[in-house]
């Protein structure tokens, strides 16, 4: 349940499928921010100590043994080999399609973007407009021994682009997104035979360099639709829809598309990553065995599977050996079962996921907030966030922090920087004084607020408990209004029957994601919130190319944002995660690509 | 008979037919299968919800809906079978191929034992009722009984999966393990047998000093990791069991039945030699020892039917009896060769989840061992709920015929009390047991979702559930069709059975 809002939600893996709309209301348990490095954990190995948030680089003698682990991340079932489509696109397809097909880039440990320099590298050749040249390795080949080649990256860019359209308009390539097609309308120029390509970005996109994904083979869906790669490329630049129907097809719901428990044909399912796809138990387990083909650092061992197992089960069968990775829910309970486990042979990895709770004023006629400034102050000061986090998420995560900030998260690199400059701890402490003599200066004594969420969820009925004790003693009603409902449509987020929401938004990695947030009738923009400094500072970051110049746009928006005070952040949410011991490299991870994020280095201890 | 169990299969129909209808209504009804569609922000929304649609045919009326289900449903008697797709456009019926499968092991295995272990424990503490023994039965079934099965299974991963496993690897029974095991042997086995105090002293010091032999010495046999059975054992084992057989059904002084059954035995033995090589890779697998298992059963019957002279009837049902001990005897001597090659492969033999080890690979005695190791503990708590609810039955009904006015007719003719009870209340009060287990069976199809869940099955029982979640029809009524059938199955099985039981019923 947990992860399917992630899921919705979120999940670029290492996927270039990023979408704007990439944050929507993250669930529960979704995951925490972090201390100092997020992968840090009590008595877990390294055979090459990492030195950033980066994947360390293996020694030149790392090789494939012959041994099996197994990981579960829930008992979410794989769907496809394609898990570009809506359908398939999420977090538990991803971790599994993400150590079949490979790509130029993934996220560290603190959702940064890293280069994966044995898949290729890229250089930005030309400012304006934004040109980006794409060098493939010269190794690079499917694990069938085609090369990897320009070809893969036109057809990916071709599912992502919009202009490729059936009779309604409506887009051919049924893909989870289609900014990289708006963004670089022309697509990736070069021979498909070859290995360099450049895109050219007409608009300037501050996330740009985040836009070319993990490609699908070209071949393949050449060879299925009796194309060869070449008449697939000149149909694709040619805009032949008529040529493109059944390459559409097949793309969309074709043999890729299986049913549970019999994976395609091996011919179909080439893999460009450490690990290849092997075999599939329905409602059980997939099984990935190492590439052999691979040309880059062998993978850790010959055997990964992923089982699909109910977290409610995980921290038992972590015990019994029967898996030896385990993503469970991050309560309390786990946290204790997995304590109670020999420190010797169990490590518990703590830390925190890129998803934040945060309380969202209602700006929509009619509530009080939306034109009092003062009310809006009145209620951030009555608002114990501190004692919420003591009270609900540091028994789970004991160095967790109250969140200072929105765009950035605690265990991002510039966060002490931002909320240096953005913030100057007024609402550190709860003021019930300073909230009572602005309640009553407003005259606004008894003012309803009722504070809406997604029900059932204990951890928010309880935040929803802390913030009544308090902000009743300063003057305002607070209602309970948490509700299965809340987020459905006619409910009561649509029909604007709160005062607060509190909600999660599970981050992305992107720059300017916020923007669907924040600027005035974007559609994550629940509250109907409108600040035309806030709008203009987007739409600069949007296009902002320069990190330092990025970096400086989000210290005015986030200070327009605390001044305005559009909602009140609160925490990030835990993640917990454990793994034997033995298990060489386990490393929690904050991004979204999970503790997956580096299977490939996983490996027993000799 | 033909037209009677016709007529049964027919109104059974009919019966699953209106319940189908009523289930597919209550599951279309139940929620809103869109909903997290509308809730999505996703590009292609309109796409998604129009998909499902085709899918789940949302945009007929609930009676077409239905007509469609059923029309491919009915398929399946002119051999195309469709169940239809569900919430995501996967194919229920091989869905339910994969899930039924594992789910049905489960339970019948469950019930099989179940009925075994329940009946003879509801006999014995019927017998010996108001006795020690009878009142310590009535403590522990109750408290099964009263189990909630997902903490049973929890504190069963820890025991039995996680601290055996923990054992295995180094196997081992101190001595005040052994000696404890000694004197609950001592108190059970005595408790169990009866009889006059003296002969109780004796069989419990007989009990104490078995046990205090044979452990110390199967523990340095290392026998859990390296256990042994082979022929002499079996053959030791297959006599006590002849000979015990006879006494309790038919009497020492019997001496056809007593050599029918010995002649079993030894027939067991030399097909021992006889398969041996055969069974080591068994050629059709569970089919060639189903066959072989049918073959022991009608050897035995014939040596019955020769040796029997009078008492042939009676020699068939211990010849027949004896069969079966020693060819699972035989079974168990294969299970028991392959057990260290298995435990290579598998250190931990039993797991905490799944249905099957993923990716075990191994001979077909290690396969099924690796099966059988996965089923021990979801068996073993599905098994102990409906032992304690057969052990409660079977005592009320044992009580009840034997108080009854022919048994105190028979005991004044001057029967014997074993033919008392076996023969007269015994059978007699299997009635009402009979009806309580057809119906049980699908209960504990029910039962199953549960225990699927804790243990990681991917079963029926899961498939209902997500069906339900998600308002969709078709692995519900997957689900609904195969627990129905079972249901029909059995309750057919305890309506034949009844005629077996009871004589005056012919139908």
């Amino acid at each position: 349940m947990r992860l399917r809002k992630l899921s919705a939600a979120v999940a670029i893996t290492a996927s270039g499928a990023l979408i704007l709309s990439s944050c929507t209301p993250g669930g529960e348990d979704d995951n925490g921010n972090g201390g100092e490095d997020p992968g840090q954990a009590e008595g877990q190995q390294f055979s090459v100590e990492p030195d950033d948030t980066g994947k360390a680089e293996m020694e030149d003698d790392f090789e494939t043994a012959d041994d099996s682990i197994s990981v579960s991340m829930g008992e979410t079932e794989f769907v496809s080999y394609n898990g570009f489509t809506p359908e398939t696109y999420n977090v538990y397809n991803s971790t599994i399609i993400d150590q079949v097909l490979g790509g130029f880039w993934y996220w560290g440990t603190d959702n940064v973007q890293y280069p994966n320099e044995e898949f290729g590298e890229w250089e930005v050749t030309g400012e304006d407009p934004m040109t980006i040249e794409y060098t493939i390795s010269d190794d690079a080949e499917w694990s069938d021994g085609t090369p990897i080649t320009n070809a893969d990256f036109i057809l990916d860019w071709a599912t992502q682009n919009p202009e490729l359209s059936d009779g309604d308009d409506s887009p051919m390539f049924n893909q989870v997104s289609h900014t990289y097609g708006e963004n670089v309308p022309d697509g990736p120029e070069g021979e498909p035979d070859e290995k360099t390509f450049t895109i050219e970005f007409p608009q300037p996109d501050a996330d740009a360099e985040i836009r070319v994904g993990s490609p699908m083979p070209a071949h393949v869906v050449a060879e299925q639709n009796d194309m060869d790669v070449e008449e697939l490329v000149e149909a694709i630049r040619d805009e032949d829809t008529d040529a493109l129907e059944p390459v559409a097809e097949f793309w969309n719901d074709g043999e890729w598309f299986s049913d549970p428990g019999s994976l395609p044909d091996e011919e179909l399912i080439p893999s460009s990553g450490p690990y290849k796809l092997s075999s599939w138990e329905a409602g059980e387990s997939v099984t990935l065995e190492a590439n052999e083909d691979y040309w880059g650092t062998p993978p850790g061992v010959s055997e990964l599977v992923f089982r699909f197992v109910d977290d409610g089960q995980h921290v038992q069968a972590l015990e019994n050996g029967d898996i030896n990775v385990i993503r469970p829910q991050a309560t309390v309970d786990t946290r204790e079962q997995l304590d109670g486990l020999s420190e010797d042979q169990f490590v518990m990895h703590e830390g925190e996921a890129a998803t934040w709770e945060h309380l969202d004023f209602n700006f929509a006629d009619g509530s009080p907030f939306a034109d009092s400034p003062e009310l809006r102050e009145a209620f951030a000061k009555c608002v114990p966030r501190q004692q919420i986090v003591d009270n609900l998420i540091e028994p789970i995560f004991p160095d967790a922090e109250v969140l200072d900030a929105r765009e950035v998260l605690n265990f991002e690199d510039h966060y002490d920087d931002v909320v240096d400059e953005s913030y100057e701890g007024q609402y550190d402490e709860v003021d019930i004084e300073g909230a009572q003599e602005l309640i009553e200066e407003e005259d606004a004594d008894g003012t309803e607020v009722r504070i809406g969420y997604q029900a059932p969820n204990p951890r928010r009925t309880d935040i929803v408990s802390e913030i009544q004790a308090s902000c009743e003693d300063a003057g305002f009603e607070i209602i309970d209004e948490g509700s299965e409902d809340f987020f459905a449509p006619g409910g009561a987020q649509e029909s604007g029957d709160f005062e607060v929401a509190l909600f999660a938004w599970a981050g992305s990695g992107q720059v300017a994601s916020g923007q669907n947030i924040y600027s005035t009738d974007r559609p994550q923009n629940y509250g109907e919130y409108s600040n035309d400094t806030v709008d203009e500072l987007f739409s600069d970051l949007a296009s902002s190319e320069d990190e330092d110049e990025q970096q400086d746009i989000i210290v005015d928006i986030e200070t327009e944002l605390w001044d305005d005070l559009h909602g009140i952040p609160l925490f990030v949410h835990p993640d917990l995660t454990g793994s034997d011991a033995s298990i060489q490299n386990v490393r929690h991870t904050a991004s979204q690509s999970q503790i997956t994020w580096n299977a490939e280095q996983w490996q027993r201890a000799e | 008979m033909l037209s009677y169990v016709l007529k049964r299969m027919g109104s059974s129909a009919l019966v699953l037919l209106a319940s189908t209808l009523l289930v597919f209504i209550l599951v279309i009804n139940s929620g809103d299968p869109l909903q997290e569609l509308r809730e999505s922000n996703a590009d292609n929304v309109e796409f998604l919800i129009q998909q499902r649609i085709e899918f789940m045919n949302l945009d007929e009326p609930w009676y077409s809906r239905y007509w469609i289900w059923l029309s491919g449903v009915l398929g399946c008697l002119g051999g195309a079978c469709d169940f239809g797709t569900n919430i995501s456009g996967q194919d229920v019926g091989v869905l339910t191929q994969q899930a039924a499968g594992a789910s049905l092991r489960l339970v019948f295995i469950a019930t099989v034992f179940a009925i075994i272990l329940g009946v003879l424990t509801g006999i014995v503490s019927a017998i010996r009722q108001y006795s020690t023994f009878d009142y310590v039965v009535s403590f522990i079934v109750f408290l099964f009984f009263s189990l909630p099965v997902f903490w049973a299974a929890v504190l069963a991963k820890d025991w039995m999966g996680i601290r055996f496993n923990n054992w295995m690897a180094d196997p081992g029974v101190t001595w005040p393990t052994t000696i404890t095991l000694a004197v609950i042997g001592a108190v059970v086995i005595p408790a169990i047998i009866g009889g006059p105090p003296k002969r109780r002293l004796i069989t419990a010091a007989m009990t104490f000093v078995f046990v205090m032999i044979a452990l110390p010495y199967l523990d340095w046999l290392n026998f859990a990791r390296y256990p042994q059975l082979g022929p002499a054992a079996i053959a030791i084992i297959g006599v006590l069991f002849a000979v015990g057989l006879t006494a309790l059904l038919a009497g020492m002084k019997n001496r056809r039945v007593l050599y029918s059954a010995l002649i079993v035995v030894g027939l067991g033995l030399v097909s021992y030699y006889a398969t041996f090589w055969l069974l080591i890779d068994p050629p059709g697998g569970w089919l060639l020892i189903a066959g072989l298992f049918l073959l022991a059963i009608a050897l035995s019957v014939l040596v019955a039917r020769l040796m029997g002279g009078h008492a042939k009837n009676l020699a068939t049902t211990v010849s027949v009896l004896t069969a079966i001990i020693v060819s699972v005897l035989v079974l168990l001597d294969h299970f028991i060769r392959a057990w260290p090659g298995f435990l290579a492969i598998k250190p931990r033999p039993i797991a905490t989840i799944g249905s099957v080890s993923p990716n075990f690979t191994g001979d077909f005695w290690e396969v099924s061992l690796d099966q059988l190791t996965q089923l021990v503990m979801p068996t073993m708590i599905l098994m102990l709920v409906s032992v304690a609810a057969y052990t409660r039955y079977m005592r009320a009904s044992m009580l009840e015929a034997i108080h009854q006015d022919y048994i105190r007719t028979a005991r004044a003719k001057g029967v014997n009390e074993r033919t008392v009870v076996f023969k007269h209340a015994f059978r007699n009060s299997m009635i009402p047991v009979t009806t309580i287990v057809a119906f049980d069976f699908a209960a504990l199809l029910g039962g199953a979702i549960i225990i699927e869940r804790v243990f990681g099955w991917r079963g029926l029982g899961n498939m209902f559930i997500e069906g339900l979640q998600n308002a969709d029809p078709a692995p519900v009524m997957a689900y609904l069709l195969v627990a129905g059938t079972a249901a029909v199955l059995f309750n057919l099985i305890a309506d034949l059975l009844y005629a077996v039981l009871d004589p005056r019923i012919r139908v």
